[in-house]
C-alpha cells in the first residue's frame, strides 16, 4: 500500500506543480524584542498579536526560501527593507509550555485559512494582496531559562486534485529574448516607482516579441481583454529552478476562484531579481504554464496546510536556547572573563588566566582583610572562594568591611561567613562561594574544660584540615596572631600555599609562607603505604631539611628558594599564646588606619597571582627590594617573600627570610609531632602555656643561651 | 594630521559616496543615524551559507562549555545530541493534532545540505581614537541565536584564520558597539593605518582619488565574509577623470 502511493507520487510529480515552502528566519533582535514585549506589554495577555515579516526574491542559489522576522517585527506599520515584500502574521504567545503544547494547531490553521478564503471571496485579497502571504507564529518564551519554543505556519489553500503542469518550468532567458528581458525589467521598475514601492508581490503581464506590458493584479478585467493567454507574475523568493515559492500558492486559488471559469491555462512568471557583484539580473526567473483548476463559486473553504517542519524534517516545533546571549548571569560571567582577557590582549600576552581563575581560595577570616581579599579575588575572576569565620557582624563593621551593610548588623548580627557568601553571589552570581561559621582552636586557649569542648575542638580541627586539603591557596586574614598557628601547621604539612596578611596601626605585612618540599613520607607513602618503616622515613626526611637550613650564610637574604622561606612565626622567638598583651606592631589587632586593610588585602591577592604566574609557583625564589631593577621572573613582575608596608612613610620594602629551624609552627619537629600524633599533639598545644612549644622546638634553650650572651656582652662592656 | 588618517568629516563624505554607489549597485548599504546626535553608521545585512569546519575550535568549544547552550541542529554531533534530548519529546506531543498523513503533495523536497545559513549584520563606525573606520559585525543562526566568538572564528576561512591569529593586534574581538551599546564583534583598527599607508601613498603618486572607506573595506571585509563588488572601483575609475576638480571633501584626498 505504502509503496503504491509513493510510486503514484513520483509519476504524478511530473505533472503536478510543487512549491518550495518558506523556512522561518529569525534575527536575534526578534527574541530580545519579544522578551521586552512579554515583560512590559503582553505580560499574561495571550490574545493574538499582529506582527510583520518580509521575504526577498534576490537570494543567490543555494539559500533557503525564507520569511524573515527582525526586531522590528512588532512594529506592524514600520518600513519593509528595500526590494522586499512584507508579510503580515499573527503571533500567539502562550504563557506556559503546556498551553503551547495543547493549543489546537489545526484549528489555528483553519481559522487563518478561512480568513484568507473569505478575503478571496469578498475581493479584499485583490485589494490587499499581502493577505495571500499571511503567517502564524506560535511561541512560548521561557524567560527563566531563556528557552524560546516556536512554530511557524504559512497557511496555503489546496486544490484537492493538485495543479497540473502544462508546460515545464524553464529559465526566463530561454523563453524571452534579451530585448524582452530588458523591457520587462524596465517596466517592472516603472510600475514600482509609480506605486512608490520597491517590490510588487503580484502583477499581470502581456508581451509580444517587441513589447512588454505590465499591470497590477487588480486591473485584471481592464488589462486582460484576451483570456486565451494569461500571464501572471509573482515576486518569487525561491531559488530552485524547477519550483516556485510559497506566495504563488494562494494566488492560484484566488485566480481559480475569480477567473477559473473563463481561463483554462495560466502562464506564471516567477520573478526573481538579484544583484551579484554589482550587476543585476532577472534572466534566471522561471516561467511555466499550469492548468487552472476549477473552483465553484459556492465551494466551501478548501483544505489548508502550512505548519513548518522542524530541522529533523518532522512536524514539530523548534526550540532555541539563548541563555548564552540573554541570561544576565551568563552575560556577567562572559564579560568578567572578557575584561580579564583584555589584559592579555596587549599588556601581558603571556598571562595564564586559567591558572588564576581556577584557583580555589580558602579565606580564614571574613573581616576587613577577608572582605577586601574576596573583592580583589573576584576582580581576578576567581570563582571558588570559601570563608571561615566565627564572628557576627557588628555595628562598627560595615564601614570598613565592604561586604556588609547596616541591615546585616540588626538582630544580633548575621554570621560573617554566611553574609559574605550571600553578598558575593549578589555581586557576581557566577561565583562559587561557601561559608563556614566555625572557630579555629588556638595555642594558649584551652579546649579541655569539658568533654564537649574537647570534641568540638577536635571536630573543628578535622573540618579545618578538610578545608585546607580541598583548596589550593590558604589566606590567613584573622585578627589575632595565635589563630594563625593551627592553619600554618596544617597547610605546611599539606604543602599548601599560604598567603598571610597582618595589620598594625599604620604598618602591615603581606607574606607567603615557605612551601616545604614534598616530604619523603609523602612521596614514598604512596608506594609503601603500609610499610612499618614509615615513621623512620619521615624522621630521616627531617634531617636533611634541618641540615639545609643551617647551611646558608652568605646568601642569607638573597636568592632564597621558595622551599627555604620562613613562615609568619619563623621570625619570632616566642611561641604564640594568649595575646591580650601588646606585642610588636603587626601583632596588634583592629586598631589600624582604615586604608591599610584595603592595601594589604589587595597586595595579598596580587602576590598570590604573581606566585601562580611563576613557573615554579610556591617554590619560586624570593624577589627582594634589590631585584626591583632586574629582569622580573614573571610576566607580572616580582615574586617577593614579604611585603612590609609603612603607611606613615608611604613606603614598602620586600624583605626575605629563611625558615627558622626552631620555628614554633613550621619547624620539622613541630610538623613531625603533628603528623605523628595529630589531635593529641594539638590539644597539648592548645591547653598548655607557650613554654610547651618553646621547649619542644628548643627556643627555651635559645633564650637561655641568649641571656648568657647578653651577660657576657655586659661584662665585656664593663671591662672597657 | 598624518596623511593616512581619516577625520570625521571625511569619514561622513566617504560614507555618502559609498552609499551613492551602493544604491546604484543595489549592494544594500544604508546609513543609520543615532537619534538626537549627528552620529551614525553604515549598515548592511547579508546571508552566508557557511560550511562548518568541524575539525577546529567550534566543536571543542561547544563540548567544553555548557552543552545546553547550543541548539542549532545541523552543526556537529554535540548539537544533534542536544536536540535529541530537548525538542523531540515536545515535538511528539505537539504534533499529535496535526494530520501528517493528510499529506501535502504540493511541497517539493528541500535538502538542508551540510552547510549552515548565517545572518550577518555589518556596521562601519568611525573611531575617534584611531582616526579610522572600524568594522563591527554580529551573526546569528536562522533561529536567532547569536554566534559566540569561537563560532565566529570557526566561520572565518582557514587561510584568513591563520593569518589573523598570528597577528594578535589585527584580529577579531568582542566589544561593545560604541553607538548601540550592544555586544558586537570587531576587527581591531590598530593596523589600519599601517596597511592603508602604501595604498594612499601610491594613489597620491599617481594623482588618483581614493575613497578611503572603500579601499579599507576591500581589505578588511573579506576576512569576515563581506565581499565588496569590484564594480565599486570600476565605477570610481570611470568617474575619476571628471572628478579631478572635486573638492577634497568628496573623495579622501591626500593633500589635505
Amino acid at each position: 500500500m505504502a509503496s503504491d502511493t509513493s510510486e503514484a507520487g513520483t509519476s504524478a510529480a511530473d505533472l503536478k506543480l510543487q512549491f518550495a515552502p518558506f523556512s522561518s528566519a529569525l534575527e536575534a533582535g526578534f527574541w530580545h524584542q519579544l522578551t521586552q514585549k512579554k515583560l512590559n506589554d503582553y505580560r499574561l495577555d495571550e490574545s493574538p498579536k499582529c506582527i510583520r515579516g518580509y521575504y526577498y526574491n534576490g537570494d543567490p542559489v543555494g539559500l533557503p526560501t525564507r520569511l524573515t522576522l527582525e526586531f522590528s517585527a512588532f512594529d506592524v506599520d514600520g518600513p519593509t527593507p528595500a526590494r522586499c515584500c512584507p508579510a503580515i502574521g499573527t503571533l500567539y504567545n502562550t504563557n506556559t509550555l503546556d498551553a503551547f503544547k495543547t493549543i489546537d494547531k489545526k484549528s489555528l490553521l483553519e481559522k487563518e485559512a478561512k480568513e484568507i478564503w473569505d478575503a478571496i471571496q469578498s475581493g479584499a485579497a485583490l485589494k490587499d494582496q499581502s493577505i495571500l502571504s499571511r503567517f502564524i507564529l506560535l511561541t512560548f518564551a521561557d524567560l527563566k531559562k531563556y528557552h524560546f519554543y516556536y512554530w511557524f505556519c504559512f497557511p496555503a489553500l489546496c486544490f484537492s486534485e493538485g495543479i497540473k503542469i502544462v508546460q515545464q518550468p524553464s529559465v526566463l532567458e530561454q523563453v524571452f529574448s534579451a530585448k524582452q528581458i530588458a523591457a520587462l525589467q524596465e517596466i517592472y521598475d516603472g510600475l514600482c516607482s509609480k506605486r512608490e514601492t520597491t517590490a510588487i508581490p503580484y502583477f499581470l503581464l502581456k508581451y509580444t516579441d517587441d513589447t512588454v506590458q505590465m499591470a497590477p493584479l487588480e486591473d485584471w478585467d481592464t488589462f486582460l481583454t484576451d483570456t486565451k493567454k494569461v500571464t501572471v507574475g509573482v515576486y518569487d523568493p525561491c531559488t530552485l529552478s524547477q519550483h516556485p515559492g510559497w506566495p504563488l500558492r494562494n494566488l492560484l486559488v484566488l485566480l481559480a476562484y475569480r477567473w477559473g471559469s473563463k481561463v483554462d491555462t495560466v502562464e506564471v512568471l516567477c520573478f526573481r531579481d538579484r544583484t551579484l557583484q554589482g550587476s543585476r539580473s532577472i534572466q534566471h526567473s522561471v516561467v511555466f504554464q499550469v492548468k487552472l483548476p476549477e473552483l465553484s463559486v459556492n465551494s466551501a473553504c478548501p483544505k489548508s496546510v502550512g505548519w513548518e517542519k522542524n530541522p529533523k524534517g518532522a512536524m514539530g516545533p523548534r526550540m532555541v536556547n539563548l541563555s548564552e546571549c540573554m541570561d544576565p548571569k551568563r552575560l556577567a560571567e562572559s564579560s568578567v572573563d572578557l575584561n580579564l582577557k583584555l589584559m592579555r590582549w596587549r599588556l601581558v600576552p603571556s598571562l595564564d588566566l586559567d591558572k588564576v581563575v581556577s584557583t580555589k581560595c580558602l579565606l580564614l577570616g571574613a573581616g576587613t582583610l577577608g572582605c577586601n581579599v574576596a573583592r580583589t579575588l573576584m576582580g581576578w575572576g576567581v570563582r571558588h572562594i570559601t570563608f571561615v569565620d566565627n564572628a557576627k557582624i557588628s555595628y562598627s563593621n560595615p564601614v570598613r568591611q565592604p561586604l556588609y551593610e547596616f541591615e546585616d548588623c540588626l538582630g544580633g548580627g548575621k554570621s560573617k561567613a554566611m553574609a559574605a557568601v550571600d553578598r558575593l553571589s549578589k555581586i557576581f552570581p557566577g561565583v562559587n562561594a561557601e561559608g563556614h561559621n566555625m572557630s579555629i582552636p588556638m595555642p594558649g586557649h584551652p579546649v579541655n574544660f569539658s568533654q564537649a569542648t574537647l570534641s568540638q575542638a577536635q571536630r573543628d580541627v578535622e573540618q579545618l584540615e578538610k578545608l585546607i586539603s580541598e583548596h589550593d591557596v590558604v589566606f590567613l586574614l584573622m585578627d589575632t596572631r595565635e589563630s594563625r598557628w593551627l592553619p600554618t601547621v596544617i597547610a605546611a604539612s599539606k604543602r599548601k600555599l599560604v598567603v598571610n596578611a597582618a595589620l598594625g596601626f599604620d604598618t602591615f605585612v603581606v607574606m607567603r609562607h615557605g612551601l616545604k618540599k614534598p616530604s619523603v613520607s609523602q612521596t614514598v607513602s604512596a608506594a609503601a603505604d603500609s610499610s612499618p618503616s614509615c615513621s623512620s622515613a619521615s624522621s630521616s626526611s627531617s634531617t636533611p631539611a634541618s641540615a639545609e637550613t643551617s647551611v646558608p650564610g652568605s646568601s642569607l637574604f638573597s636568592n632564597i628558594p621558595g622551599h627555604k622561606l620562613g613562615c609568619y612565626f619563623c621570625n619570632d622567638v616566642v611561641a604564640p599564646g594568649d595575646s591580650t598583651r601588646d606585642r610588636t606592631l603587626d601583632q596588634q589587632c583592629t586598631v589600624s588606619r582604615p586604608g591599610l586593610a584595603m592595601i594589604a588585602g589587595a597586595l595579598a591577592v596580587e602576590m598570590m597571582v604573581s606566585i601562580l604566574q611563576h613557573t615554579e609557583g610556591g617554590y619560586a625564589v624570593a624577589s627582594s627590594s634589590d631585584d626591583r631593577m632586574n629582569e622580573p621572573p614573571t610576566s607580572l613582575g616580582l615574586v617577593p617573600h614579604q611585603i612590609r608596608g609603612f603607611l606613615s612613610r608611604f613606603d614598602n620594602v620586600l624583605p626575605a627570610s629563611l625558615a627558622f629551624d626552631k620555628c614554633t609552627a613550621c619547624s620539622p619537629i613541630v610538623l613531625d609531632h603533628y603528623e605523628r600524633e595529630g589531635f593529641q599533639f594539638l590539644s597539648k598545644v592548645f591547653n598548655s602555656s607557650h613554654s610547651f612549644l618553646e621547649d619542644l622546638t628548643g627556643l627555651t634553650l635559645l633564650h637561655q643561651e641568649t641571656q648568657a650572651a647578653e651577660i657576657w656582652d655586659m661584662s665585656d662592656d664593663e671591662s672597657i | 594630521m598624518s596623511l593616512c588618517l581619516l577625520d570625521e568629516e571625511n569619514f561622513h563624505q566617504c560614507c555618502q559616496l559609498l552609499l551613492q554607489q551602493s544604491d546604484e549597485l543595489r549592494d544594500g548599504w544604508s546609513w543609520e543615524p543615532i537619534q538626537g546626535t549627528e552620529e551614525g553608521y553604515l549598515r548592511k545585512t547579508a546571508l552566508r551559507s557557511v560550511i562548518i569546519d568541524a575539525s577546529i575550535k567550534w566543536d571543542q568549544e561547544v563540548s567544553r562549555s555548557d552543552s545546553e547552550t547550543h541548539t542549532s541542529c545541523d552543526s556537529g554531533p554535540d548539537q544533534q545530541k542536544q536536540c535529541a534530548l530537548a525538542a523531540p519529546s515536545d515535538a511528539d506531543i505537539i504534533a499529535g493534532d496535526i494530520d501528517e498523513n493528510d499529506e501535502d503533495d504540493g511541497v517539493c523536497a528541500v535538502s538542508a545540505g551540510s552547510s549552515q545559513v548565517l545572518q550577518y549584520e555589518y556596521h562601519i563606525v568611525y573611531s575617534c581614537s584611531y582616526s579610522s573606520p572600524v568594522l563591527y559585525f554580529r551573526a546569528c543562526t536562522l533561529e536567532g541565536r547569536s554566534l559566540s566568538l569561537e563560532e565566529v572564528w570557526s566561520s572565518v576561512h582557514p587561510n584568513f584564520r591563520l593569518q589573523l591569529q598570528h597577528s594578535p593586534l589585527n584580529t577579531i574581538t568582542q566589544q561593545e558597539h560604541p553607538l548601540l551599546g550592544q555586544p558586537f564583534f570587531m576587527l581591531h583598527p590598530c593596523r589600519t593605518e599601517e596597511f592603508m599607508r602604501p595604498v594612499l601613498q601610491a594613489a597620491q603618486d599617481q594623482h588618483r582619488t581614493v575613497n578611503y572607506i572603500l579601499t579599507w573595506l576591500s581589505v578588511v571585509g573579506p576576512l569576515v565574509g563581506l565581499d565588496i563588488p569590484l564594480q565599486y572601483s570600476v565605477q570610481l575609475h570611470h568617474a575619476a577623470p571628471s572628478q579631478t576638480d572635486t573638492p577634497d571633501a568628496l573623495l579622501h584626498s591626500l593633500s589635505s
